[in-house]
């Protein structure tokens, strides 16, 4: 007999989320993950000044602010048609960078952990609602304690970042041009400083804790893994003297890697709660709200490439730039979130050493009267887009993509789910009272719904709005 | 550095010091200290009222500061003493006023009660903006709603015409 | 002669020290002699920016205050449980005492369906009822960041969600901590004020003076450039951000001698101040920056 099974709130993510599955057999057969949230933050930046979009829309997220100061000032660089030079953005990646290490630091312990270890109860918070716990004592203990100490290196990287940006969550070092105030030798070295702190956190504690519980919980291995579609806009990539440190834009579709064409990035409405065009491009027009649509299920807007769902985020950049390809799973994405870190503090370590001191990058920067501008960039997450048009020298038009968006899509006109549905559906419940694998699950993606909307209709069944970003 | 910038400057200088005497008096308790402080308020507000005279009576009226063609130049009176307040000879219309927003090289200008201030320099008004309000308009009703019963504020913006 | 030096028998630098405090309580309240107050932690309409700034605090760090200050027992981004049965944490701290903080603001639109939080009971539960739920029944409330106390980004122009501060739903006194984020001192400073001398005090609109009473621009390092009128054209240079908007001089905050993140740095270092920790942010405070402004 089929069972409804929902979870609202699905905690220790970035924002609010509800888990909607239908069980058959001890088996999902059906998956609906909705964002329970609006602000509409893409209708707040129309008329607005378009510097102040650098600073505004980080306020979308509090964990992974930095990457949409990174996609919106290269947007502005864009339709300002200002050629940002190598040390601009080495130094905007070096502080976008940071944000990498601190999100995957707590995305994994403070996030991901509860799930595999028993945590001691000191606070309230820590007591569990399940009792898959596998870990043997010596193991458990050791991590228990490493949440702990993971704090004060999450809050490093942090530290790291606010020494250019001045504070952080909602930096202000990043703008057009790549950065604001030029950075001196006692920064850089304060930098470098923290960053072998955290490095040595990495190898010694992080990269050993999460092969203990891939050990542990081997079944996550081939549990999670969705339409196996994968997606980079590219990252730390094409410096004029450096050449790729990570990944290219690059695209995984049926089994074989190819390069990225943006034309190719559509968004789909064709089951969601919108009037208008099924499917259009990111600069187009934003649809109108219609819930009577007759196939709508939902208001989950499904961004798509080549009209496919794709998964983005650490995962998709490793095997895109071949570094990891042992497999595409819930427990492939943790493990790739750690080991990302790893690569990243290396990363920002080859680019502190090409920071020229008290260089300026800033300018008066002038503002056309109309112009078009897009900013794709690999964040934390996954890919994230920003598309903007100026008009009268102020911003008319805002469309997001975030990298959740991608990963929590709904589903398409041609009935396709989206990549965290897909990875939901097939998967085994072995206990209905205690569905711990649905959460463990969507947590291997790194759920960032800040962006994401939810309506009530009184009287009427719930409908879920998903506007991300 | 003028006169009149000088005596401004002073006047600022004192309510800082006034704001850190109010200060003081919401964290004191004893009774002879608090005496004290407020003696010393009394003190700051005398010199303001003080400073506030000097402006009034005894500097010359300040000169206009706009060459803008449409602004109708009035020739300047010699300054009458028992005229309470120095309104230089400037009179702006409101579509005149709202060429000075303080962008591209013209001053920042707002009208209260049918006087005409600069806010060009003033700290309140950074970008020619002052929370959500423009420069280049007249704020009667806003001053009044933000500002009941502050009409020092007035006092220590500078005057440079009327709002006709 | 050999002068003898006499070690302190511990180490006494700050860490340790906190450490040793931090043990000393977990004892103190393991054996029971000590009562730890039940906290909630109620994530709203925003970002999540704040529990993630309170992340980011040391001395006291989070870890201190949710093992040693307070008794955690709800909190949206770090609890273990999920769905309904974290709900029925929150149902059962309603039972008791306890202190309430809130970050993000509420969202009023289609009588409050535009967040819901949580299920209980099957009925989806949103930050509206919520906020006035926990908000009523709490010993104290704080409401920490932009969002929370004056609807902030979250409000911003045209306001899609119809969302208001805190103090808009809830007719009680409301502790105020302005700022996009809050910094954790800040909220941490005020909470253990709450735990060991009762309420701080506060300014007519119920910040705290030990952190809010003044104006960033009068302790500013740039300040002097301001006073002989030396603005900076460009983000880059040392000299006064004020033509390029900053809103330091409306802005009564302690950044400038507080600083941010381990206390390395603050957001004059990198560019201007865009007044988040003022009521109005963001839309009072714009625009952040702008080259059209004229110098005279």
């Amino acid at each position: 007999m089929a069972k409804r099974i929902v979870i609202n709130p699905v905690t220790r993510i970035s924002g609010f989320m509800e888990i909607d599955v239908m069980v058959e057999n001890q088996l999902v057969v059906d998956a609906k993950t909705k964002g329970n949230f609006f602000r509409g933050f893409e209708q707040m930046m129309v008329g607005r000044n378009p510097f102040d979009a650098i600073y505004l829309t980080q306020r979308i997220c509090g964990i992974c602010s930095t990457a949409h100061s990174t996609a919106s000032s290269v947007a502005l660089e864009d339709a300002l048609q200002i050629q940002v030079t190598e040390i601009g953005r080495y130094v905007r990646d070096i502080i976008h960078g940071c944000e990498f290490l601190q999100n995957h630091l707590r995305h994994f312990y403070q996030y991901t952990i509860p799930d595999f270890v028993k945590l001691p109860e000191v606070s309230s918070i820590y007591q569990a609602d399940h009792t898959d716990f596998r870990l043997p004592k010596e193991v458990n203990d050791r991590i228990a304690k490493n949440y702990f100490s993971s704090f004060e290196f999450s809050r490093l990287a942090h530290q790291m970042l606010a020494v250019l940006g001045g504070k952080v969550p909602h930096n202000h070092g990043i703008f057009v041009g790549g950065y604001s105030m030029p950075p001196t030798a006692d920064k850089i070295i304060k930098m470098k400083s923290i960053l072998q702190k955290i490095s040595d956190f990495i190898n010694q504690f992080a990269l050993p804790d999460v092969y203990d519980i891939a050990r542990f919980y081997p079944d996550y291995f081939t549990l999670g893994k969705g339409p196996g579609n994968l997606l980079s806009y590219g990252a730390f990539h094409r410096y004029k003297n450096l050449g790729t440190l990570y990944v290219e834009p690059l695209v995984y579709i049926g089994g074989k890697t190819e390069s990225f064409d943006p034309n190719f990035i559509t968004e789909d409405i064709g089951y969601s709660w919108y009037a208008g065009k099924s499917t259009y491009k990111p600069l187009e027009t934003m649809p109108e709200p219609e819930m009577e649509k007759k196939h709508g299920y939902s208001w989950v807007k499904a961004p798509r490439y080549k009209l496919l769902p794709f998964e983005v985020g650490p995962l998709a950049r490793l095997w895109l730039s071949g570094d990891y390809r042992k497999g595409i799973s819930a427990m492939d994405r943790t493990i790739a979130r750690v080991l990302e870190a790893q690569k990243i503090a290396k990363i920002i370590g080859v680019l502190l050493d090409q920071v020229i001191p008290n260089h300026s990058v800033q300018q008066e920067w002038q503002l056309p009267e109309s112009a078009v501008g897009v900013g794709l960039v690999d964040t934390t997450r996954g890919s994230l887009g920003h598309w903007l048009k100026l008009e009268q020298k102020l911003l008319s038009f805002y469309q997001i993509i975030t990298p959740s968006a991608w990963d929590f899509s709904s589903r398409d006109t041609n009935n396709i789910p989206g990549t965290a549905e897909q990875a939901l559906i097939g998967t085994p419940i072995a206990n209905t009272e205690q569905p711990v694998e649905l959460g463990r699950i969507l947590r291997s993606f790194d759920p960032c719904m800040s962006c994401a909307t939810h309506v009530y209709m009184p009287g009427k069944e719930p409908k879920t709005i998903q506007v991300f970003g | 550095m003028n006169q009149r910038e000088y005596l401004l400057r002073q006047a600022e200088l004192i309510f800082s010091e006034l704001n850190y005497l109010i200060r003081l008096l919401y964290h004191t308790e004893d009774y002879y200290q608090k005496n004290l402080l407020l003696n010393q308020v009394w003190n700051k507000i005398s010199q303001l009222q003080f400073i506030h005279q000097l402006i009034v009576y005894h500097l010359p009226p300040i000169p206009a500061l706009v060459p803008a063609p449409p602004v109708p130049t009035v020739p300047i009176q010699p300054m009458q003493p028992e005229i309470p307040r120095a309104i230089p000879p400037n009179v702006f219309t409101r579509d005149q006023l709202a060429r000075f927003n303080g962008k591209n090289g013209n001053p920042a200008y707002v009208a209260v009660n049918g006087m005409v201030y600069d806010v060009t320099n003033h700290k309140g008004w950074s970008a020619a903006t002052h929370f959500g309000l423009t420069a280049g308009k007249d704020l009667t009703k806003e001053f009044a709603s933000c500002h009941a019963g502050q009409q020092w504020i007035l006092g220590t913006l500078i005057p440079v015409g009327r709002l006709v | 002669m050999q002068q003898e030096y006499v070690l302190p028998p511990e180490p006494v630098s700050n860490e340790a020290i906190a450490k040793r405090l931090t043990d000393a309580a977990r004892a103190e309240i393991h054996s029971g002699r000590l009562q730890k107050k039940n906290f909630v932690w109620l994530e709203l309409t925003g970002c999540s920016g704040n529990i993630i700034s309170m992340m980011n605090g040391t001395n006291p760090d989070l870890e201190y205050a949710i093992t040693s200050m307070v008794n955690l027992v709800y909190s949206n981004s770090l609890m273990a449980a999920e769905g309904e049965k974290a709900i029925e944490k929150l149902m059962e701290a309603l039972q008791g005492e306890f202190i309430l903080a809130v970050e993000g603001a509420v969202a009023l639109r289609n009588n409050g369906l535009y967040h819901v939080i949580g299920n209980w009971q099957g009925q989806p539960l949103t930050a509206l009822q919520a906020a006035k739920m926990l908000g009523e029944r709490a010993s104290h409330v704080i409401a920490v960041g932009a969002c929370a106390t004056h609807g902030g980004p979250s409000a911003a122009k045209p306001n899609p969600a119809q969302c208001v501060g805190l103090q808009s739903v809830l007719d009680r006194k409301v502790i105020q901590l302005p700022g996009c984020p809050c910094h954790p001192d800040w909220f941490l400073g005020t909470l253990a004020h709450l735990l060991m001398y009762g309420e701080p005090e506060m300014d007519n609109l119920n910040r705290p003076l030990m952190f809010y009473s003044t104006s960033l621009h009068d302790r500013c390092p740039r300040k002097h450039f301001f006073d002989k009128g030396i603005f900076a054209k460009t983000l880059g240079e040392p000299t006064c951000l004020f033509k390029l908007g900053c809103r330091g001089p409306v802005t009564r905050i302690d950044c400038p001698t507080r600083l941010w993140n381990g206390y390395v740095s603050w957001p004059i270092e990198a560019s201007t101040c865009i007044g988040c920790s003022q009521f109005g942010f963001p839309d009072q405070m714009a625009p952040f920056v702008v080259y059209d402004i004229t110098r005279e």
